[in-house]
This record gives structure tokens, C-alpha cells and sequence, in this order.
């Protein structure tokens, strides 16, 4: 099977400071990554690689290939495009200073879409799929900041849905909630696995266990390792994979 | 001796804080007894024909209706100019200038700007817009010397109300594919709507109150018409009131102190809705 998203010899440099180094990763489609490591690992940065939000800092260099459906994702594809088909959640919930509705249409609304039944149709189908749609179905009008931190991660995620990417990428998208709602958004990822091919950083070893089917270890912006999640915990290949889990460093 | 510089520092404390509150006193005091002084002066000369008679040499005829529609369309025009430039400039500063010496060279020169005694304005309006480009002592040339000077106020507030706009908000906006100006336009600017709506406001409360350049430009201290259009002459309120104060006549001095009521209530209005915004901003931008 073709890789969904893929990345060859690719390294990065912040300045001087090299960030990512020889990154060979081959990310199949349909399943849930999990990416960890201790933090400045590289973990986020190569994340960010994929949906090109490194453009943004000012000196990060990139060299070797970054590919998405085998397209170059830093020549083939026009960046705006780009970050349609990888959508990206953030560690905390940034809903924009809108109305629900408007959080989750705002993906459709740049892209021209003015026809109100189909930013409204669009607009439940991604509430449905992040499973925010009970919760919010009689509230669409009412500000986003009015609802708890779980909900407006949900609906961060809505709205990254609404404009149907292929990937998503998630940031530690529950580090900065509470353990309900980050148990509500590991089965949502679970069920987004179905539609969707998913790259989550996270710090929480359990958390990337619980929801993922393969596991890539960083250190020092090196791979050390990538298996199946259920082996690269139970039995690593790499002495510095296994001082890792079993919390001797980190 | 641990114990004697204990309760050293707790003189001094206590000190500190009757010597700030003394401070705070006088500063009230000072203006309790300004606003008491003109309003025993001025009060019963506020009524209705005050608001509707043009001036008149006969001081308990005279009114304001003059000043007050040469003061409206004078901020009008005011903003029609300031506005637009301002704000743009303030969002091309903050959003798209990169950041070098010049920008910071530039960013300097936009805070001094905003420090220049407003008579220097009066005279460049005077030079560039009644000489050279021959407006004469119009309302447009008016509104554009006045829009020279609330301009770096503009700028400033609309710089400092977009870079408090978090920087996540713009993440998850290109994260989703949009472009630079998508995002400035659909997230950033309206993101940043309260603060930017409170420096206009203060900058036309500032706009109010001068008389300085308006003087210089050649602004008629004696306009018996309502202006009809940005060629005509005009007058405002400070003028009226400048004008009445160095008349002779004790009448004239209580014709002033109700124009100064009428333009403190106009600068407290409007200093009251730029704080209503800007607290309710505040509310809605905590992350």
C-alpha cells in the first residue's frame, strides 16, 4: 500500500541549530501515528513539516522530501492547497472570537462557498464527525468562547473537518484538557481513523497506547524507532526506546 | 536591629501611601474645582436657543449651532481621510512590515509623530493644503491638517490592537489553508475591532478638543452660517469658545463657560463609549 504521507532523508535546521536530522518515516492511510519523545525531540517540528507551518518561522531551513499522496509537499503543491488536504489541530483550543457556526464554517467561507444550505449542511456534517453535534445542535449562533475547553477542542477539530482533508494532524490536542475530555477525544479519534489518516504529538505515553497503531520515537531530532505501538512498548528494539517508556530519561 | 529596620519599613510604607493618596487628592480636587467653577458660570446660560442661534454680538443671543455643524462636519471629514489610511498603515506595520532597523526607524517616528505639539500641524496644514494646494481656510483643509494629526494615534492603537490579537488565531487560520489577507481580513482585523474602534474614538475625542491648528489654518472665529460643503469656511466649538473669552464683555465669559460645559459633556461621551468598547474587547479577547 502507497504511503499517505512520507518523508526522505529530511532534515531541518532553526539557525544553526539542527532540529531534525536524516528522517526516513513512511505514514500508511487510515491509522493513527502517534509521534513521542521528550520535549525539543523534534517531534512538533516535523509535525509542522507536513502541513508547512514551519514557513511561518522566519530562519528554519528544510533539505530532503516531505511528500503527501507521493506529491512533493514543498514543490508539487501550492501551500494553500496544501493545508486543505492536512488539516491541523493545536495543543490548545483556538476557536476564533465567532459563533460556532462561523468557527466551523470559516474553512468553506475562503473558499468561496456563500450558499447558505451547503455551509450549513457542511457545517453539522463536521460537528457530526467531532462529535460536538449534540451538544451544540441548539446553540450554533452562540460564541464559540462560551463553551468548556473540551468542546472548543472539538470543535477545533470540526472545523478542520468542514474543509475534508485526508490527514490530520493533532498536536497534543489534549494536554491542555481535563480527563473526560480527553477520553471523549481519544474515541474521537478512533472513529476519525475510519475517514481520516491521523498524526498525533503527544507526552502522555498512555495516551499514545491507547489510541494509536504505530509509534515513532524521537530524540535529539533523530528517529530512534517506529513499529507497531503495541510492540515498540512491549518490546523495543533500541535500548534509549526502552529507557524512554520505562521513564529512566525524559 | 532586625526589629528597628522592621519597623522602618513600615513607616515608610504607610508613608508611601498617604503621600499618594495626598497626590491623588489635589489631581481630584483640582478638576472638582474647575468643572464646579464653570458649571456655576455657565449652567443657566444652557438652553435651547443656546444650542440653535448663531453668534451674535449681543452675548445672551448668541449660540453655538454654528460651531457645533462646523465641528460635526469637520470630524466627518476628519474621519473620511484619517480612517482608511490609518488603519491600513497600522495593519501593514504590524502584519506584513518585516521587521528591521528601518521598520523600527520608522515605528519611532510614528510614536514621535503622535507627540508633536499640535500648532506645528497647524502650520504644515497652513503651508501644504491652504497655500500651497489652495484649498484656503476651507473645512477640507481643516479635516486634513486634523487628520495629519490623529493619523500616528490611529496607527498606533490599530498596531497595538492587532498584536494583542493571539497568535494561535492565526495559526488555526493558515492551518486551514488561508491566505495571508484571509486571514487579516476574516480573523485578525475583526479580532482586533474593539481595540482599534477605541483609538478612533480617543483620537476624534483629541480631534475635539483642538484649537491650535484650526487657529493657524485660518479657521473664522466669526462664522454667521452653517458650513454646506468641504469648500466652505467654518468655525468649532473650541474656537467659539477661544473667541468669547477674549471679549470684554463679563457676558461673554458666561457664554464661554457654557461652550466649555457643552464640549467637556462631547469629549466625556466620547471617552465613555471608548471605554465601554474597549472593556468589553478586553472581555472577549481573554484567552
Amino acid at each position: 500500500m502507497p504511503y499517505k504521507l512520507q518523508t526522505k532523508d529530511a532534515n531541518l535546521w532553526y539557525g544553526d541549530k539542527q532540529a531534525l536530522k536524516n528522517i526516513t518515516i513512511g505514514i500508511e492511510p487510515n491509522t493513527v501515528t502517534a509521534f513521542i519523545g521528550p520535549s525539543g525531540c523534534g517531534k512538533s517540528t516535523l509535525l509542522r513539516c507536513f502541513n508547512r507551518m514551519n514557513d511561518l518561522i522566519e530562519n528554519a531551513r528544510i533539505k530532503g522530501a516531505f511528500l503527501l499522496d507521493e506529491e512533493d509537499i514543498y514543490h508539487d503543491i501550492e501551500v494553500y492547497e496544501l493545508r486543505k488536504r492536512i488539516g491541523m489541530v493545536f495543543q490548545r483550543p483556538n476557536p476564533f472570537p465567532k459563533s460556532i457556526f462561523e468557527n466551523v464554517a470559516y474553512g468553506l467561507r475562503i473558499n468561496g462557498i456563500k450558499d447558505k444550505n451547503k455551509l450549513e449542511e457542511k457545517v453539522v456534517w463536521s460537528l457530526q464527525h467531532a462529535a460536538l453535534w449534540d451538544e451544540v445542535k441548539d446553540l450554533l449562533n452562540k460564541p464559540a468562547l462560551s463553551l468548556s475547553g473540551g468542546q472548543q477542542q472539538r470543535l477545533c477539530i470540526a472545523r478542520a473537518l468542514a474543509v475534508e482533508p485526508t490527514v490530520l494532524l493533532m498536536d497534543e490536542p489534549a494536554s491542555a484538557l481535563d480527563p473526560i475530555s480527553t477520553s471523549k477525544i481519544e474515541d474521537l479519534i478512533y472513529e476519525l481513523k475510519k475517514n481520516f489518516t491521523i498524526v498525533i504529538v503527544t507526552h502522555n505515553m498512555q495516551q499514545a497506547g491507547r489510541v494509536s497503531d504505530k509509534t515513532a520515537f524521537f530524540y535529539l531530532g533523530e528517529l530512534v524507532e517506529f513499529d507497531k505501538t503495541q510492540k515498540l512498548f512491549t518490546n523495543p528494539e533500541q535500548e534509549r526506546t526502552q529507557n524512554y517508556i520505562t521513564g529512566r530519561f525524559g | 536591629m532586625k526589629n528597628r529596620h522592621h519597623n522602618k519599613v513600615i513607616t515608610t510604607d504607610k508613608v508611601f501611601r498617604w503621600v499618594a493618596l495626598a497626590c491623588t487628592v489635589f489631581v481630584l480636587g483640582i478638576l472638582v474645582v474647575l468643572i464646579v467653577d464653570i458649571l456655576s458660570n455657565g449652567l443657566r446660560r444652557i438652553n435651547w436657543s443656546f444650542f440653535t442661534n448663531l453668534p451674535s454680538r449681543h452675548a445672551e443671543k448668541a449660540g453655538i449651532v454654528t460651531a457645533l455643524a462646523g465641528m460635526v462636519s469637520l470630524l466627518f471629514f476628519t474621519i473620511l481621510i484619517a480612517l482608511p489610511i490609518g488603519i491600513l498603515a497600522g495593519i501593514y506595520l504590524q502584519e506584513y512590515g518585516t521587521r528591521n532597523r528601518f521598520a523600527r526607524f520608522i515605528e519611532v517616528n510614528i510614536a514621535n509623530l503622535a507627540g508633536v505639539p499640535s500648532v506645528i500641524y497647524g502650520i504644515l496644514g497652513l503651508t501644504l493644503f491652504v497655500r500651497t494646494a489652495r484649498m484656503g481656510n476651507s473645512l477640507l483643509a481643516g479635516a486634513l491638517t486634523l487628520a495629519l494629526l490623529i493619523l500616528p494615534i490611529i496607527i498606533v492603537s490599530t498596531r497595538e490592537a492587532i498584536r494583542a490579537v493571539p497568535h494561535s488565531l492565526r495559526e488555526a487560520s493558515y492551518g486551514m489553508g488561508a491566505t495571508k489577507w484571509q486571514t487579516t481580513r476574516r480573523v485578525v482585523v475583526p479580532s482586533a475591532m474593539g481595540g482599534i474602534l477605541t483609538g478612533i474614538i480617543l483620537a476624534l475625542s483629541r480631534a475635539v478638543g483642538e484649537t491650535a491648528p484650526l487657529l493657524v489654518i485660518g479657521a473664522l472665529v466669526y462664522v454667521p452660517f452653517i458650513p454646506e460643503g468641504p469648500n466652505d469656511q467654518f468655525t468649532t466649538l473650541p474656537i467659539q469658545v477661544f473667541n468669547w473669552i477674549s471679549r470684554p464683555q463679563a457676558a461673554f465669559v458666561v457664554n464661554a463657560a457654557a461652550g466649555i460645559i457643552i464640549l467637556l459633556l462631547i469629549t466625556f461621551l466620547l471617552n465613555a463609549i471608548a471605554i465601554t468598547i474597549r472593556n468589553r474587547w478586553y472581555k472577549k479577547m481573554r484567552y
